[in-house]
């Protein structure tokens, strides 16, 4: 089966990222490995993506995305970068590949993917829920159950198709649904890409909800999952073989969340130190923290969520100010000092 | 600054010289001042109000206010805490306590330990800066140096290691100490060699290290290890000669090599005190925290282990140092060169179990009366268990049925823990067992991490007449204690905890043992073997 993996992310995330791939060349030198960036480089870095640990780089640009400028302004950066998923799964199915999958920046392999491929021969949609086991534990039920309500049963920080039957259906519909409403609007009933898959195992056939523990651990699913390794070697999830770590909100956030449920299970532990040493070594330090080229305007002056917001809202504004990044005269920036307030 | 904004700032001032107060008064009745200054010697050294120096400095730097707060745990458990920047033990004292937060550390002592692993490469960096200023001193002053030798170098014994086994405390340097008054007892000369500098690893051919050199026990000082063969290589007349390998840390292999080889030698002892030739974690402990097994390279546990990047620098140059000298293994025990056997396949000349020391009887122990002694020996290090040792002491202090003891060279104080000095070293090789039975000590907790190679204190133990309490992960401890009934090898730490808890353990006392005491006679360690093959 020829499989295509893809991530997306920006410069900020290029540690990341690296990471990633470095983990899936290691256990899939075969897989077409590629980069969905939707960023520029900052001065003062070089990027050599023939240096890098993927295969190709994909810009956000070149998706075909009408009217990318004012499309991308109605976002900020983990919409925009959950977004364009859609559209390159969507483009990703006439490339050529059997199935695609789809790895958030901050996951990492501890072992092969291989048993995906067999489920990818049954079954043409797989996703992975954020919970596989119910939790009792107030505090575990406010922290996890409960915020997966809100923010979707199934973490978007994987998803796997077949290219062909349901698996094209579900990515062009995903693909639609992802250009006109990949928000953070939790009022509203949306939380970026993520929401729209509670609709999946209804709408599509051939779907596989993988509910092996070894897939997709995290911090949010740590209070039902205990990690062992063996005298083998073999790190293990509630006996199972451990796949993909999902280390989301690397820093003190994910670090408070991870102890609270990992507790004194310190093969956990053990893992967070190997990934925050990769990322070290991963890290460029020309790259400054927290860069995104589309965080300002051409002046360089941040943009505010409110701004994007405003500009979303009002179809006018879209029209009148078809690139919103720009300064000076005429620009939606000018706009929003004079009557935008 | 108006006057309004003058009386704000004075009454801003004012209340927080009366919160200061009352910090100082509220720390002050819990606060371990002797607990702190033993637990930081520079605080001690620097004098002044150990009260103060928390207060002001100490919280912010980890240091703990007694032995059952943990300034660190608490920020891990509590984020809120910890983001507000806010002394934690006051703020335990003040709030925490109240809503039931723990004081203690609560996720184990392997997450402390991993969260200080430090990357091999940033070690090895380290050692090879600090090696790299060493000054070496030429040939000639070593030729002249070696002048002082016994034979002139004829009859001669070379002995390689990672210390200096005149000064360290461990099993390895009491081997050496061995050999060394065994070589003075034959009138052979004995050139001892260690790397200048501490390292964690071998070197690699081309990372510049130093080595000292130890002629009869005396320091010749620092020479390269090429000056080493140099004048090896040089010296008088040979005789009879031979050499053994305790440790390679800090050498480089094809150095080790050439040294011996400049002294006409090739067929020498390999000494398994560790597993440095499996691994650069030569304990065998994954992240310093869990006996590993020595899983295949490729595995997830070396893939994620701090030791992974640098387990086939240890790999190539042993299978390097074995193919070009006929090395026999020397293993203290079975388990020890079973577990050498499965982690690789070295090319040894041979392969033998020769052990430090043995047991001969020596009559019975008398009974003790009171609560269960309940001992841990020697240096409180996570590697040999004490953790595991202090917070069993720490769940039960009060509990009558039991009275911890700590026999050894360095305490931690402010623990319900009796602290009795022992060093064991030249001149006083029975100091353990004298103070084993001194103290009536009915059971040895000795919960090491990792695979002992041979551990002299279980012998120690054996030999005062103390049953030892163990886990499953202890190497020879756990062999020793299972196959000749000399106490309980438990599962796991949880079997432990229950053994104490339901009182079970006293089933182990001198009153309903009844044990014999036993002679314990070291070895002669490689001198037996050289003695073997060719008698002098």
């Amino acid at each position: 089966m020829k499989i295509l993996v893809y991530s997306s992310f920006t410069f900020s995330y290029l540690n990341r990222a690296r990471v990633l791939f470095q983990t899936l060349r290691r256990f899939h030198p075969d897989w077409e490995l590629v980069a969905l960036i939707t960023d520029e480089p900052p001065a003062g870095f070089t990027f050599d993506p023939a240096s890098e640990p993927f295969d190709r780089v994909v810009w956000a640009r070149d998706l075909g995305i009408p009217n990318f400028e004012g499309w991308l302004f109605r976002h900020d950066i983990v919409e925009v970068c959950t977004a364009v998923k859609g559209p390159f799964i969507h483009h990703a199915c006439s490339s050529g590949a059997d199935a695609v999958i789809y790895l958030d920046p901050d996951t990492a392999l501890l072992a092969s993917l291989e048993p995906l491929e067999r489920l990818l021969e049954e079954h043409d949609i797989l996703l992975t829920p954020h919970l596989t086991d119910p939790n009792d534990d107030d505090m575990a039920i406010q922290d996890n159950d409960i915020s997966t309500l809100r923010t979707g049963i199934y973490n978007l920080g994987f998803v796997a198709i077949r290219t062909t039957g349901e698996g094209a259906r579900f990515a062009r519909w995903w693909n639609d649904r992802l250009l006109s409403y990949c928000y953070d609007d939790i009022p509203k009933g949306l939380f970026v890409d993520q929401r729209w898959c509670d609709h999946v195992p209804a709408l599509f056939d051939r779907v596989k909800i993988v509910r092996d523990p070894g897939y997709n651990v995290a911090s949010w699913n740590l209070s039902t999952r205990k990690i062992a390794i063996g005298k083998d070697g073999v790190i293990t999830v509630n006996g199972v073989p451990l796949r993909f770590w999902h280390f989301t909100k690397l820093g003190a956030v994910g670090d408070a969340m991870t102890k609270r449920y990992a507790g004194t299970n310190f093969p956990v532990y053990e893992i967070w130190a190997w990934y925050k040493r990769l990322i070290t070594e991963a890290t460029d330090p020309t790259i400054p923290e927290r860069w995104w080229a589309f965080g300002a305007y051409q002046d360089g002056r941040p943009i505010a969520k409110s701004e994007r917001v405003l500009y979303r809202e009002r179809a006018d504004l879209q029209a009148a100010f078809p690139n919103p990044f720009a300064s000076g005269r005429g620009s939606f920036q000018e706009w929003l000092e004079h009557e935008g307030a | 600054m108006s006057g309004s904004a003058r009386s704000l700032a004075r009454r801003i001032a004012a209340r927080l010289l009366k919160r200061g107060d009352e910090d100082r008064r509220l720390v002050a009745a819990h606060f371990d001042a002797a607990y702190y200054l033993a637990s930081n010697p520079d605080v001690a050294s620097a004098g002044g109000d150990p009260l103060s120096h928390f207060l002001a400095h100490g919280w912010r730097e980890g240091r703990d206010p007694h032995a059952r707060f943990s300034v660190q745990g608490y920020l891990d458990n509590n984020p809120d805490v910890a983001a507000a920047g806010v002394n934690p033990f006051v703020h335990y004292l003040r709030q925490g306590r109240h809503e039931a937060r723990p004081s203690a550390q609560t996720l184990g002592f392997r997450y402390q330990a991993i969260s200080r692993l430090a990357p091999i490469g940033d070690q090895i960096a380290a050692a090879t800066q600090a090696s790299a200023a060493v000054q070496v001193g030429s040939a000639q002053a070593l030729a002249k140096a070696l002048g002082r030798a016994r034979t002139g170098l004829a009859h001669l014994h070379i002995t390689f290691s990672h210390d200096d086994y005149r000064t360290k405390v461990g099993g390895l340097q009491l081997c050496l100490q061995q050999e060394a008054v065994g070589l003075a007892n034959r009138g052979h000369d004995h050139l001892h060699l260690f790397p200048a500098r501490p390292w964690p690893v071998l070197r690699a051919t081309g990372e510049a290290g130093g080595l000292e050199v130890l002629l009869n026990g005396e320091s010749l000082g620092v020479y390269a290890g090429a000056t080493v063969a140099e004048v090896l290589a040089t010296a008088g007349p040979t005789g009879r000669r031979s050499f053994a390998i305790h440790s390679l840390l800090g050498h480089a292999a094809d150095e080790t090599c050439a040294i011996v080889e400049a002294a006409g030698l090739s067929a020498g002892f390999y000494w398994l005190h560790d597993y440095a030739s499996v691994c650069a974690g030569f304990h065998l402990l994954r992240d310093g925290v869990q006996d590993c097994g020595a899983p295949p390279l490729d595995s997830g546990a070396c893939s994620i282990c701090v030791y992974g990047p640098a387990r086939t620098r240890h790999t190539a140059a042993h299978a390097q140092l074995f193919r070009r000298l006929s090395l026999t293994v020397v293993s203290p025990s079975e388990p020890t060169l079973a577990t050498w056997r499965q982690g690789g396949d070295l090319p040894a000349a041979g392969a033998m179990v020769h052990p430090h020391a043995t047991l001969a009887p020596r009559g019975p122990a008398s009974a003790s009366e009171g609560p269960l002694r309940v001992a841990y020996l020697g240096f409180p290090v996570a590697h040999k268990g004490w953790p595991i040792f202090r917070e069993l002491a720490l769940a039960h202090e009060g509990d009558d049925r039991y009275a911890f003891l700590h026999l050894g060279a360095q305490p931690e104080p402010g623990l319900p823990v009796a602290f009795h000095e022992v060093k064991v070293g030249p001149g006083k090789p029975r100091a353990m067992l004298e103070a084993l039975e001194t103290h009536a000590v009915d059971v040895v907790l000795m919960w090491p991490l990792w695979r002992e190679t041979f551990s002299f204190a279980l012998y120690e133990a054996i030999a005062a007449g103390c049953a030892v309490v163990t886990g499953p992960d202890s190497g020879n401890i756990a062999a020793v204690v299972a196959a000749d009934a000399r106490g309980w090898v438990l599962p796991d730490e949880a079997a432990l905890g229950a053994a104490f808890a339901d009182g079970r353990l006293a089933e182990l006392s001198r009153a309903t043992r009844k044990p014999m005491l036993y002679d314990l006679t070291l070895s002669g360690m490689t001198l037996d073997l050289i003695a073997a093959e060719a008698p002098v």
